[in-house]
C-alpha cells in the first residue's frame, strides 16, 4: 500500500481546504463524544452513590437468613443466633462488621392512626458499625442496648401518626403462638432517612423485640459489610460453605431492584450512545456528502489522471478517519477536563427532595473511567468512519467525463 | 354538651377510697349498658360534610365477649354484619358473599364508615381493668348527680390514649366519654344526648360520637327498642348465622 504514503498528506491537506466544513464536523464529533463520556462518568457516580447510600442504610453487602425466610418473612422461619464456626467466619478480617437482627411485620398504632411497619430488633452496638441509621437520628437518641425497649421511628411516619418524642405508641405483631402481641413502646428517637425507609421500619432493642413476641434468642438475619467490594463473591461462597443449612446472599440477590438499577445504569450509557451517534451520523454524512458534491469536478480530474475508483474511496475514507479521529481526541480532552473540574463533587443538595426518590446521595463524585473512555471513543470513531464510507463510495462511483463537466 | 349546660361542677378531694369508688361506678355503668344479654334495634346516622347516611341495624349481645350486629336498611347496606367472639372479629359482606376474619391490626379502623372503630364495639371491660380511675368532679344531669371520672392507662398497657374522662350518672348511665391524646388534646368525644327508659332501665337512647379534628362530622346512634337479660340461642353467635341468618 505505497499509495497510503501519497494519500495521507493529500487527505490531511484536503481537510483544511475547507476549514469551516471541517470545523463543523469536528464540533459535531467532539461535542457528541464529550456528552457520551461525561454522561458515562456521571451515571456511574450516580449509580455508585445511590447504591452505597442504600446498602449502608440497612442492607449491608450481604445477609444470612434461615432457608425460606426470604420467600416468607414470618415468625415461623427464624434461626438461632450464629454459633461456631459461623462466628469465626464472620469475625474474619475480610468482613468489616456484622450484626444480628430480628424483623417482625406488624403495625404501629397512635391516638390518631394505625400504620403498617416492620419492627426491627437490633443490637445497637453492632448496628453503629454497619448501618447509617444510628447517625441519622435527629431527635432524641438511638437505642442503648439490646434490652432497650424504646422505639426509634422515622420522622415521616411519626408525623403521619401525629406522635412524637417521649410519647407512646402501640406495636402489634404476630407472636410465637399465632396470637396477636401488642405492647406499648416509648418513642425515644426519630431518624431522618428517605421517606420509604422512614415509613417502613421501626427500631427497638433486639432482646426487647424478642420479648415482645415471646421468642427466646431467635433472630431473623445476620447482616454484614465488607471493605473490598470485589471480594464479595468469594466471601459469600465461603460463608455459604461454613453455614450450609442457612441462606447466604449478596445484596444483589436481596435488593433485586438495586441490582437491576445497577445493571440498567451500566447499559444506559449505550442507549445514550445510540441516540447521540444517530445525531452525529446525520451531521457527518450530511457535511461529507456536501463535500463530495462540491468536489465532483476535482474527483473527475483525479480519475482522469489515472486514479482508480478504489483509490478515490480510500482517499475520502482517509479524510474521514483523520477528521473523526481528531474530533474524538478533542472530545476526550473536553470530557477529561470537565470531569477534572468536578472531582470535588457535584453538590446536588438543592435537589435533595427529588434525589431522595431516585435514591442517590446528595454529592456525586464523577471519576475517570479509563476502560470506558477507550471503548466508547473507539466505538464512536469506528462507527463514524463506517457512515462516512457512504459519501466516499459516491465519490468513487463518479464517471470522470461527467464529473469534469460538472461546474464547481 | 347541651344537657350538661348549666350543670354545676365541684371538685372533690381524691383518695384511695374514691379511686376504688370510681372503678366500681364505672363497672356498674358498663354492666348497665351491656347487661348480661341484650337485643336491640338501632339507627345509626353518619354525618359527613355534604353527605348523610342513615342505617338501621339489629344487634344481639351475650356477656362480655359475644356480639352480633346486622344491618337491615338501607337496601344498599342490608345484610352487612359484624360478629365478635372474644378477640376475633368476623365481617360478612353480602356482595362478596364471604366471611372475613379481621386481622387485629384492622380493629382500630372505622366500622362501616362511621366514627366508631371495631374496637369500640367491645372492650368495655378493658377500660375498667387497664386504667386507673380517679373521681375528679361531679355535675348534674336531669336532676341526678353525674360523677366525672378520669381514667389513665396503667403503665405498660397497650393503650394509645393519654386518658379518658368518663361521666357516669348516678343511675349508671354513661353521659359522656372523652378521649385525650398523650399531650392532653381531646381527640374525640361521645355524648349521651337523650337519656330515657328502655327495656325497663335508664339508657342513653341517643349517643353521638364526634372526632374533634373533623368538625361538622359525627355519628349518632339512636336505640329504637331494646330488651335486656333475655335468653339468646347459642346459634346466633356463629359464623354460619353471620352469613345465613335463620
Amino acid at each position: 500500500m505505497s499509495n497510503l504514503k501519497t494519500f495521507t498528506p493529500l487527505a490531511w491537506r484536503n481537510l483544511w481546504r475547507n476549514p469551516r466544513r471541517t470545523v463543523i464536523t469536528l464540533i459535531v464529533v467532539s461535542v457528541g463524544l464529550w456528552s457520551i463520556l461525561f454522561f458515562n462518568s456521571f451515571i456511574n457516580a450516580w449509580g455508585e452513590s445511590g447504591k452505597e447510600a442504600v446498602l449502608k442504610l440497612l442492607i449491608g453487602q450481604g445477609q444470612i437468613h434461615a432457608v425460606g425466610y426470604m420467600d416468607d418473612p414470618s415468625i415461623d422461619r427464624l434461626m438461632s443466633p450464629p454459633g461456631e464456626p459461623l462466628v469465626s467466619a464472620l469475625n474474619a478480617p475480610e468482613i468489616e462488621a456484622w450484626a444480628t437482627r430480628l424483623q417482625l411485620p406488624g403495625v404501629v398504632v397512635s391516638e390518631y392512626k394505625t400504620l403498617p411497619v416492620n419492627v426491627v430488633g437490633v443490637d445497637p452496638e453492632a448496628e453503629r458499625l454497619l448501618s447509617s441509621i444510628p447517625d441519622k437520628v435527629v431527635e432524641g437518641r438511638y437505642l442503648k442496648g439490646v434490652e432497650d425497649d424504646g422505639v426509634v421511628l422515622g420522622l415521616h411516619i411519626a408525623e403521619r401518626l401525629k406522635t412524637g418524642l417521649g410519647r407512646r405508641v402501640i406495636l402489634m405483631s404476630q407472636s410465637t403462638d399465632g396470637s396477636l402481641s401488642e405492647q406499648s413502646f416509648d418513642v425515644v428517637g426519630l431518624f431522618d432517612a428517605d421517606k420509604a425507609t422512614e415509613d417502613f421500619y421501626a427500631f427497638t432493642g433486639r432482646r426487647a423485640a424478642q420479648n415482645f413476641v415471646g421468642l427466646n434468642d431467635e433472630i431473623a438475619q445476620i447482616v454484614f459489610t465488607i471493605p473490598e467490594v470485589d471480594m464479595l463473591d468469594p466471601i459469600i461462597a465461603d460463608l455459604a460453605a461454613t453455614a450450609p443449612d442457612l441462606d447466604v446472599r449478596s445484596w444483589k440477590q436481596i435488593s433485586l431492584f438495586l441490582a437491576t438499577t445497577d445493571t440498567f445504569m451500566q447499559s444506559f450509557i449505550y442507549i445514550w450512545l445510540g441516540v447521540v451517534f444517530s445525531l452525529m451520523a446525520i451531521g457527518i454524512v450530511n457535511t461529507q456528502l456536501m463535500a463530495v458534491f462540491e468536489r465532483t469536478h476535482e474527483f473527475g480530474q483525479l480519475r482522469a489522471l489515472g486514479m482508480k475508483p478504489r483509490q478515490v474511496l480510500v482517499l475520502v475514507a482517509l479524510e474521514s478517519t483523520f477528521l473523526i479521529g481528531f474530533g474524538v481526541l478533542i472530545g476526550i480532552v473536553l470530557a477529561a477536563g470537565t470531569i477534572w473540574t468536578l472531582t470535588d463533587g457535584v453538590d446536588l443538595s438543592a435537589f435533595a427532595e427529588g434525589l431522595e426518590m431516585a435514591q442517590a446521595g446528595q454529592i456525586l463524585y464523577p471519576e475517570y473511567d479509563i476502560p470506558g473512555f477507550v471503548v466508547l471513543s473507539l466505538i464512536i470513531w469506528v462507527l463514524g468512519i463506517l457512515v462516512a464510507l457512504w459519501p466516499a463510495r459516491r465519490a468513487s462511483k463518479l464517471s470522470p467525463v461527467e464529473a469534469m463537466r460538472h461546474a464547481t | 354538651m347541651g344537657l350538661l349546660a348549666g350543670a354545676s361542677v365541684s371538685l372533690i378531694a381524691t383518695g384511695p377510697v374514691l379511686a376504688a369508688n370510681a372503678r366500681s361506678l364505672l363497672e356498674a355503668a358498663f354492666n348497665n349498658w351491656r347487661a348480661d344479654s341484650s337485643h336491640a334495634v338501632t339507627e345509626m346516622k353518619i354525618k359527613r360534610s355534604g353527605d348523610t347516611r342513615n342505617l338501621t341495624m339489629e344487634s344481639w349481645t351475650q356477656g362480655e365477649d359475644k356480639a352480633l350486629v346486622r344491618f337491615t336498611a338501607p337496601a344498599r347496606d342490608a345484610g352487612n354484619a359484624t360478629l365478635q367472639l372474644g378477640n376475633s372479629t368476623y365481617v360478612f359482606n353480602p356482595k362478596l358473599n364471604q366471611v372475613i376474619k379481621l386481622p387485629a391490626s384492622a380493629m382500630t379502623q372505622s366500622w362501616m364508615g362511621s366514627d366508631f372503630s371495631y374496637n369500640d364495639l367491645s372492650r368495655s371491660q378493658k377500660v375498667v381493668d387497664d386504667y386507673t380511675h380517679t373521681l375528679i368532679g361531679t355535675s348534674s344531669n336531669g336532676g341526678k348527680t353525674v360523677n366525672i371520672i378520669e381514667s389513665i392507662p396503667k403503665r405498660g398497657k397497650p393503650i394509645v390514649w393519654g386518658k379518658q374522662v368518663i361521666s357516669v350518672r348516678s343511675d349508671g348511665v354513661l353521659t359522656k366519654v372523652e378521649y385525650f391524646d398523650q399531650l392532653g388534646v381531646r381527640v374525640r368525644v361521645m355524648t349521651a344526648d337523650k337519656i330515657g327508659t328502655l327495656g325497663g332501665r335508664p339508657y342513653p337512647i341517643v349517643m353521638t360520637m364526634k372526632t374533634d379534628a373533623k368538625p361538622g362530622q359525627y355519628t349518632r346512634i339512636t336505640t329504637k327498642s331494646a330488651e335486656f337479660n333475655i335468653s339468646i340461642p347459642g346459634y346466633v353467635f356463629t359464623q354460619s348465622n353471620l352469613q345465613n341468618p335463620r
